[in-house]
This record gives structure tokens, sequence and C-alpha cells, in this order.
């Protein structure tokens, strides 16, 4: 008899801004936006932060301002 | 009904009674390119994502500022004065209007300025838990 198949459960990911209801992403909120640009400051892929298509869009915009801004850096070396 | 956020980052070698007067002229010629100053701030020395011109500090000033009318401010005598500076190590002008229509539907000075919050983060409770199967 061949091994019980393992399986995974994986929670499933949610839009933090949906859930949170957050529908203007401040660049100034530094503290928001450093939780998706961990350790090297890249801007976190959808893939793993399973934030939807127009959050991130959003997202991204408000990253990109605050790097301009020195609020951000563009990297950490 | 048009509203804009204008932050700029002083160099920390600029004397604050001087930063100061520049961000009292900066608000000047706000008003004369045609805006109304909704709100500003002066968040103080910051310590700098990356160094600017060999600084790791800065003096971080904010306007919020809106027009009743349809004409906009104009921005570009505001920036080119902040451009030609010296002192100035880095501005940001953004329309806010847009994002807080599509967020909000509709658009006062007062949420622009964050007098009302536009998103209320730190007060929100913590949300209930996503049931999913």
């Amino acid at each position: 008899m061949a091994p019980p198949k393992k399986v995974f459960y994986r929670r499933r990911k949610v839009c933090k801004f949906c859930v949170e209801k957050i529908d203007y992403i401040d660049y100034k909120d530094v503290k928001l936006l450093q939780q998706f640009t961990p350790e090297r400051s890249k801007i976190l892929p959808r893939r793993i932060s399973g934030t939807c298509a127009r959050h991130q869009r959003l997202l991204q915009a408000a990253i990109k301002r605050a790097r301009h801004i020195a609020l951000l850096p563009f990297t950490t070396d | 009904m048009r509203t804009y956020e204008l932050m700029y980052v002083v160099d920390p070698r600029v004397p604050e009674d001087e930063a100061i007067a520049l961000s009292d002229s900066i608000k000047e010629l706000v008003k004369t390119s045609g805006g109304t100053i909704t709100k500003d701030e002066a968040w103080g020395r910051r310590k700098l994502a990356y160094p600017i011109n060999k600084q790791n500090e800065g003096r971080y000033f904010l306007i919020y500022a809106h027009t009743l009318s349809d004409k906009g401010v104009n921005f570009g005598a505001v920036e080119h004065r902040l451009e030609q500076n010296d002192k100035v190590l880095r501005y940001l002008t953004v329309r806010t209007d847009g994002d807080i229509q599509r967020a909000k539907g509709k658009v006062t000075a007062d949420l622009a300025a964050g007098i009302v919050p536009v998103v209320a983060v730190e007060e929100a409770p913590a949300p209930a838990p996503v049931v999913e199967e």
C-alpha cells in the first residue's frame, strides 16, 4: 500500500488592505510600508504577500514615493 | 476641488529659524500660486533612509493645500523654487484628490489633510478572524 499522501494545509493568503478596508495607501505611513519591504528593502511580491492587484499597485506607488523622499531606503547594504 | 500634499526635506545644517523662515516663504508661495493651505506640519529632524548630499538627517516639512475651484495650484513655480534652493534636499508634490475620490467617493480638504482620517489603521479593531474553508 502506498504511504498516505501528505496533505499540506496552506492558509489562504488574503490581501491585508482588503481585510482592513484600507483604500488609500499613504506614502507617509512608514510603519505600514515597512511590512512590505523586508530586509533588503525590496517590494514584497504579490505571490508572497497575497496583496490583491489593485492594492499592490497602490502600495507600489506609495513605496516609491516614500523612497524618493528618503522615508524608506532603496536598498540596505 | 483639488487637494495636494507637498513634502520637502531641508538640510540639517541650516539653523532652525532659517528653516522656519524658508517654510514660511514656501507657504506664501503656495498661496500666491493659487492654493489654500489646509494644514501644515513640521516633523523636525528625522533620520534619512539613505544619505543625501552626505547628510544623514533632514528636517521634514509638510504642507497640505487645496483649491476650491477647478483651477489647479501652479506648483511649477513652487517646485522651481525648491529645486533652486540648495538647502532643500528633496521635495515631493502629490495631488491626492483622485486617490481620495477613489477611496471615499467625495473629496474634502479635511479628508486630504488627514484631519478626518482617510484610513483608520491604528484605531481599527482587530479584524475578526477570517473564516476560510
